[in-house]
């Protein structure tokens, strides 16, 4: 393993950028992302930045139940995010619509349908220490040695 | 003078530094009280389905026999949590967080009763609702599969090509027929009163 290789795994290790988007929710999740900010769970000390531009996000975080808008949005807005990269189900709605899905409504869950969905975090909302736990533990996974298992 | 001074020697203590470099908060646990999924207590489920009649959110919780033994499963990614159903039950077979103490405490109970509706419009007669329906299957298990049935003791079954309600107050109202039918033409109806302090 090459010594620049260390070196990206070292810094993206303390430093992943999050951009989180609404596709039709409540706002409970969104909430609770940003009571992560918060200095009761403060995730800007494990690297985590939010920062709410797609070219420049690791992580994408999806709340809400998909609704039609964003059929020709989501996708563009997924190819923007660079390499490597990661999109994370928040809540219950992404996964399954939850409460929303029911006879005769517009929504269009689950998330994975439209974009690839790499862990997704049951919960209506689910807690703030479940959502840093996440992606702390998929982080690594993801972008340990990016360029080395990519060839 | 002297307060710059006193200020830059507090600064250079060791211990000052120590922890201005490694602060951390606390770790995060989840306090005991907190309202998680459901979890089985080791009592004997009695497949009332109080707990699916209760659940606000879709196929979030399923009643099934498993080796013999009838118990709830929760499907994670679909239950809000809301522990309606560790109310309803009333052989406390669920738990999570303090809502048994409270349930306890309060002697809370939820009275229900169901209204069954059927679009005779939309109705084929199929007999998916009454083949699927649990409490139908208990009273009469020769039910058969196009829902007709000879007994006068279940809840619904087909007659001349369209369905009929014949006991309305045994319906226990876990809307299982409701996801079956296809066409949607059949609605359960739910009114559920919660009662403090015992049976009145």
């Amino acid at each position: 393993m090459s010594l620049l290789q260390n070196l990206k795994n070292a810094v993206r290790s303390r430093s992943i950028h999050v951009a989180y988007v609404n596709v039709g929710s409540c706002n409970g999740c969104d909430i609770e992302i940003l009571a992560c900010l918060s200095p009761r769970y403060d995730i800007e000390q494990y690297g985590i930045y939010v920062h709410n531009n797609p070219r420049e996000a690791d992580v994408l975080l999806i709340t809400g139940a998909f609704s039609p808008q964003w059929e020709d949005k989501l996708k563009p807005l997924w190819d923007k995010i660079p390499h490597p990269k990661v999109a994370v189900a928040i809540g219950n709605c992404p996964i399954s619509g939850c409460v929303f899905n029911r006879p005769e409504t517009l929504v269009d869950p689950p998330v994975s349908k439209h974009i690839p969905i790499a862990a997704e975090i049951p919960g209506c909302p689910p807690r703030p220490t479940e959502i840093i736990s996440t992606i702390l533990s998929l982080a690594p996974i993801i972008f340990k040695d990016y360029e080395e298992t990519k060839k | 003078m002297f307060s710059i001074i006193y200020y830059i020697r507090e600064f250079l203590r060791p211990k000052w530094i120590a922890t201005f470099f490694t602060a951390k908060t606390a770790p995060l646990t989840t306090p005991p009280y907190f309202r998680d999924f459901p979890v089985l207590t080791d009592k004997e489920c009695t497949h009332c389905l109080a707990c699916m009649m209760i659940c606000p959110a879709p196929d979030a919780i399923v009643v099934v026999q498993r080796e013999g033994v009838w118990r709830p499963e929760i499907t994670k990614g679909h239950c809000i949590r809301c522990g309606l159903c560790i109310e309803a039950c009333p052989e406390d077979v669920l738990a999570s967080g303090r809502i048994l103490v409270y349930k306890k405490e309060e002697k809370l109970t939820l009275k229900a009763s169901f209204q069954i509706e059927i679009d005779q419009e939309k109705c084929m007669g199929c007999g998916n609702c009454s083949v699927a329906c649990p409490v139908n299957r208990e009273i009469d298990p020769a039910l058969r599969s196009s829902g007709t049935s000879t007994s006068d003791e279940v809840i619904m079954r087909v007659d001349a090509g369209q369905n009929k309600v014949l006991h309305e107050e045994k319906c226990t109202g876990c809307k299982t027929c409701e996801e079956n039918c296809s066409n949607k033409a059949i609605r359960v109806a739910r009114v559920v009163e919660a009662l403090q302090g015992g049976e009145e």
